[in-house]
């Protein structure tokens, strides 16, 4: 990371992080995202550069109070640095759809160095359900991401990349696997878990796969979400927090 | 009238779909039966009620006043999710 003092504009940060195979630089005007990103700091060419403004922090307020508000709940109170590294992150998931790759809400874990990711809407139980998995896996898991890992799609392999944004418990790491399933995540009385179709995920899936506000990236996100949904073996696991719920979805997914 | 840029019609299958961008202030998706997506598909251009009741009353053998009533309810719920550009 480097302090630029030297421009005529307000002084700011600057660096490069290798995030899902891209070079990607970031320019802000606090420190903090440089220090959340600092595992993927790499060196290089960016293939893009996010630079960050002040309206950008502003319009970032705008959001996450938009969003808490469809959530009902009330406006979060976060500082202008921890609302740019949310915004700075927001500016990578607009472009990376041009790289064949999506941000996915969502828990990811790699088990034996096959990636496995668990979506659902916030509060269900995707990161107590990998919590499970961890306990009942020792060594052979290991977090990707607890939060909005990366999906990078081709038309013959999906990978999972960890990304420097692992959620409020800042689980994860710098690895990238191929995936082996994606599982829709409901909380249910019993353990159950169903493959589904891709018309069955589709909504899901749209749901939480980042959507960018342009709509020519959108077009470019649904044709990956498409491909994603054609060569991955899609689930719908209803569960509980015991520790069989664990062992019923590892069992019918790990194929 | 058409549909607003920040709503895409996207193809799954044989059904249409209508998926909001992330700016556009709905977060849902619109799954359209046979008669939402032909008027989606009427609305991905400029066009107006009489030309979409044109086309659906070409499309199938419906009575006028059905398909009248039946592109005015969907055009009530587009607007309600803020699709339409008037």
């Amino acid at each position: 990371m480097v302090q630029d003092i030297s421009g005529g504009a307000a002084a700011g940060f600057s660096g490069t992080y290798r995030i899902a195979g891209r070079l990607i630089g970031v320019s802000s005007l606090f420190g903090t995202v440089h220090a959340y990103c600092r595992d993927y700091a790499a060196e290089g060419i960016p293939d893009f550069t996010v630079t960050v403004t002040p309206e950008d922090i502003i319009r970032e307020k705008e959001k996450t109070d938009a969003e808490y508000r469809r959530e009902g709940l009330p406006p979060p109170s976060f500082p202008a640095d921890l609302l740019e590294t949310t915004a700075v992150y927001r500016r990578i998931a607009e472009r990376m759809p041009d790289y064949g790759t999506v941000v996915f809400h969502g828990s990811a874990i790699a088990a034996d160095g096959r990636g496995y990711l668990f979506t659902a809407k916030s509060g269900t139980g995707k990161s107590t359900h990998t919590r499970l998995w961890r306990s009942m896996l020792g060594d052979r898991a290991v977090m990707i991401n607890d939060d909005k890992p990366m999906l990078r799609i081709t038309e013959h392999a999906v990978n999972v990349c960890g990304t420097p944004y692992t959620g409020k418990h800042r689980l994860g790491c710098n690895l990238t696997v191929p995936l082996q399933a994606l599982c829709l995540l409901t909380r249910g009385e019993t353990n159950c878990i169903e493959r589904i179709t891709k018309q069955q995920a589709y909504p899901m899936l749209l749901q939480q796969v980042y959507r960018p506000q342009d709509p020519r990236m959108l077009q470019k996100t649904l044709r990956l979400i498409d491909l994603l949904a054609g060569q991955t073996a899609l689930y719908r696991l209803a569960c509980n927090t015991d520790p069989a719920a664990a062992e019923i979805a590892y069992a019918a997914m790990k194929g | 009238m058409k549909l607003k840029r920040s709503f895409l019609v996207h193809q799954d299958g044989e059904q249409k779909l209508l998926v909001p961008t992330g700016e556009a202030g709905f977060s849902g998706l619109v799954r359209c039966n046979a008669s939402a997506g032909l008027i989606v598909s009427c609305l991905e251009h400029e066009t107006t009620e009489a030309e979409i009741l044109a086309r659906m009353t070409a499309e199938w053998d419906i009575p006028a006043e059905t398909a009248k009533r039946d592109l005015e309810r969907i055009l009530g719920e587009l607007r309600q999710i803020g699709a339409i550009d008037e």
